[in-house]
């Protein structure tokens, strides 16, 4: 029932040998015990409940706006709480040092001045914001709300992939796994200790309220509308906040305060989260053909009435090129080690590392440095002779725009699929997506959970979901679980 | 309540409302028309498109009025804006967007029903109307009973409310008068079987036969149609029961501002009409088909006066002089916004 021919050097539920990771013991059991039939069924019954329930995404290349569910991949991924220990301390370092950095560059530029990163890296970047400089938001916050990519590499090592700290999405696929799980598999669940997802929407606002003066402030997400691919999301976060959804068209700015168009009149926002890019949020100061924003947005925002999450002009800071300073960011700000290590990164930018580029294009990953959802990655590994030729122009046309890694061997999990007509649980390459709150006294918390991305098509590297991933249930464990289950190992 | 989520919600109502009523036209013209061998003289069709609004377009289309085409317009058409389909397809969207204001019942309802639909669209299924049509009935009173019992009274429940009645005392109106533009082949024919037989199609399209016969026993005779379809307080589907309910659902709204206010005087005028005896006097005076006419205008204006009172109140412009800077436009809200005093209204 498990195929492990596609297995990485390392797996998350089997080692090198074949045996069964201790986590993983109980879950593989419990599959082997339903058989191929059980775990069919319990497939068709998680997919059923999900497009029901209209936990769907919006494909864009289709002309009719169909919409299809995130494939849901049944057998769950676990993460022991030592490991977890480990990933939470690292992104609290992480979110709290690119804080620090936001708030830095956009007023006395420290960083700069003490050469620690070029300034055209930052000043010449498309996605630094001008409009921000000497803004200081409430609490010096800019990255209220962070996704941190993590991939596990051959030898298990937990590594950052990529920063998200615009609008990371994915939170509430967290959620709703987690209650399809204890729909489909409740005695899997209740037979493990696994700490709870559910009250992530009570984090996010309290983390969101705690930025405004009002002792009950009004809270809003701006979505872009239904068409978006996300906008299942955003309903989401904001119904289980008590929050409303607000579309461009339903706020205004008058006299540098923002206010919702009720049926009684006007009303008064005090935070918006965003789910929007910066660059759509006001027309007066951003793209002016924006018909999603709010006209005069960033005066009200400038003048202190209104808390915006995230800050606009955080892209300067997930921008891919910058990813290969993150460690240096840490250390000059934090004076610490970073937690987490990145995946060594050469920039285009630099002549000695474009070279390196241009003679190992076939063992590298390239990725253009502002673009998100997998979209123009090339694997060298994956891509033919005349592909690798063709991009090897556009390298040289515009260096400073891509940046390049070595491919890393993602860990690989059991994914429930349909192989050649054949149905089991096969290995596919996954990720990690853990999220973070910041609140106003620069506090982080990270959910203890995350969004596990899987890699659906055999052999492929890319998991977003718009290049055909799918995702999992993550079950961050408490200590006396996995301590038992070790305990159990000795004896 | 946002006035676009108030709007979505009145939009809900008023679609699904819709959805049944078209279901319920082509019920009672596909029982005429069962008998049409022996009335072949009879356009049952024509009446349909020129209470739906359809006539112009169809004749482009179509060409010649018959009954599969006239069913496929009004149900399946992809371009008709007003079939059952697009219909559907909105208010399932509609819901969408409204998800966290209506119960999860309610979502469910309506999601799973247009998944069905679309399934069977795609795979060719939905030819037989007959049943279609009768899933649509069950489809639009499960709603309706869903919202009943499991939406809390409050603001969604009224704009759903409002939406869902003024529309259905649209659609009352819109069925009486198929039966003037039924013309009867001669005068001859006034009282005969065949009209007979119209009246009856007529009070089972509002599910209203059992109501007459109950009332007035088997006898039909027009001025009682009339009277139960328009006039009767507790026939659900009267015009008078409807505008009430408009004007109930208005009353819990609330009355925050002028426009509000004289919307609610307007419903309630028209009310005061059917309730007394107004209302049959000037059917008499004018004639059936004018008093109609009437009605159907006296509908439009409350649902202008809708769309200002509640959705359309805010306007904002860019000034001219500081081009960073707005200006607001909001017709008598002025004395709720207290914050906002300083605002200039350089534009009037």
């Amino acid at each position: 029932m498990f195929d492990t021919t596609d297995a990485a050097p390392f797996d998350e539920s089997f080692d090198q040998s074949g045996k069964v990771r201790n986590a993983y013991a109980a879950a593989i059991a419990y599959f082997k015990r339903q058989g191929v039939d059980g775990v069919e069924r319990m497939q068709q019954s998680a997919d059923l409940s999900l497009l029901n329930q209209g936990v769907t995404f919006t494909v864009y290349s289709d002309a009719r706006g169909t919409e299809k569910i995130f494939p849901f991949d049944l057998m769950p991924r676990m993460i022991a709480a030592s490991e977890w220990s480990h990933i939470e301390a690292g992104i609290v370092q992480r979110v709290t040092a690119m804080n620090l950095f936001l708030e830095d560059i956009y007023h006395e530029q420290k960083i700069l001045r003490n050469r620690i990163i070029p300034t055209s890296q930052i000043l010449g970047s498309s996605l630094y914001c001008r409009e921000m400089s000497g803004l200081t938001p409430v609490g010096g916050v800019h990255a209220h709300i962070s996704g941190i990519d993590l991939i596990r590499n051959q030898s298990g090592e937990f590594m950052v992939l990529e920063d998200n700290l615009r609008c990371p999405s994915g939170v509430s696929y967290v959620v709703e796994n987690r209650m399809v799980c204890s729909r489909v598999m409740p005695e899997l669940l209740s037979s493990y200790r696994v700490r709870p997802v559910s009250q992530y929407p009570q984090m996010l606002y309290e983390a969101l309220a705690s930025f405004s003066a009002s002792a009950s402030p009004m809270v809003a997400v701006l979505t872009p509308g239904i068409y978006n691919s996300a906008y299942f999301e955003h309903a989401f976060l904001a119904s289980q906040m008590g929050a409303e959804l607000v579309e461009g068209q339903d706020l205004l700015v008058s006299d540098d305060v923002l206010y919702m168009k009720t049926t009684h009149g006007l009303k008064r926002v005090d935070v918006l989260y965003l789910r929007l890019d910066t660059d759509f949020i006001d027309p007066l100061v951003f793209r002016p053909d924006s018909m999603l924003g709010v006209p005069g947005l960033m005066h009200a925002y400038r003048s202190g009435n209104v808390v915006l999450a995230n800050a606009p002009g955080n892209g300067v800071a997930d921008d891919k090129a910058l990813y290969a300073y993150s460690p240096e960011i840490i250390r000059y700000y934090l004076n610490e080690e970073p937690i987490l290590p990145i995946v060594p990164t050469y920039l285009g930018s630099r002549p000695k590392d474009l070279k390196y580029m241009l003679d190992h294009l076939a063992e590298l990953v390239v990725k253009p440095t502002d673009a998100s959802g997998g979209y123009g990655i090339i694997v060298g590994s994956h891509a033919s002779k005349a592909e690798l030729a063709e991009f090897k122009l556009k390298l040289i046309a515009e260096p400073a725009h891509y940046i390049a890694q070595p491919i890393q061997q993602l860990s690989t999990h059991p994914s429930f699929l349909d192989q050649d007509g054949d149905k089991q649980f096969y290995s596919r390459h996954i990720d990690l997506r853990p999220f973070a709150v910041c609140s106003a006294d620069g506090s982080v918390k990270v959910l203890s959970g995350g969004l596990t991305r899987v890699a659906l098509k055999r052999g492929s590297l890319v998991v977003n979901s718009s290049q055909g991933g799918g995702s999992k249930d993550t079950w961050v464990l408490y200590p006396e679980n996995s301590d038992l289950i070790t305990g159990g190992n000795h004896a | 309540m946002l006035s676009r989520t108030a709007r979505s919600l009145y939009r809900l109502g008023f679609l699904i409302e819709r959805t049944e009523n078209i279901a319920r036209i082509l019920d009672v013209n596909r029982r005429m028309s069962v008998e049409h061998e022996v009335f072949s003289e009879l356009d049952v069709w024509s009446p349909i498109l020129e209470i739906t609004h359809n006539r112009q377009g169809f004749e482009a289309r179509f060409g010649e009025i018959c009954e599969a085409s006239v069913v496929q317009l009004l149900l399946t058409d992809e371009e008709n804006p007003y079939s059952v389909l697009a219909c559907l397809r909105q208010t399932r969207e509609i819901a969408r967007s409204v998800r966290e204001l209506i119960s999860e019942e309610i979502w469910l309802h309506i999601n799973l029903f247009y998944h069905e639909m679309e399934r069977e669209l795609t795979e060719g299924n939905l030819h037989t109307w007959g049943d279609f049509s009768e899933r649509i009935h069950m489809f639009a009173n499960a709603f309706l009973g869903l919202s009943y019992n499991t939406m809390v009274r409050g603001d969604a429940w009224q704009f759903m409310r409002l939406g869902t009645t003024l529309e259905r005392a649209r659609m009352t109106q819109r069925i009486l008068q198929i039966k003037y533009h039924l013309l009867l082949p001669t005068a001859d024919d006034v009282g005969s079987p065949l009209d007979l037989h119209q009246w009856q199609s007529l009070l089972r399209s509002v599910s209203g036969y059992e109501a007459y016969r109950r009332l007035y026993q088997a006898k039909i005779e027009p001025h009682r149609v009339y009277s139960l379809m328009l006039l009767n307080p507790g026939f659900p589907r009267s015009i008078h029961y409807s505008i009430r309910e408009v004007s109930l659902a208005l009353r819990e709204l609330g009355m925050k501002n002028e426009s509000q206010y004289t919307l609610y005087q307007e419903v309630e005028r028209f009310l005061d009409d059917l309730r007394g005896g107004a209302a049959s006097s000037e059917i008499i005076r004018l004639g059936l088909n004018k008093y109609l006419n009437g009605v159907s205008k006296r509908c439009a204006r409350i649902d202008r006066m809708i769309n200002i009172a509640f959705f359309d109140s805010i306007t904002v412009t860019l000034t001219n002089d500081q081009s960073n800077r707005l200006t607001v436009q909001i017709p008598q809200q002025q004395q709720h916004l207290h914050s906002v005093s300083a605002v200039k209204q350089l534009n009037q």
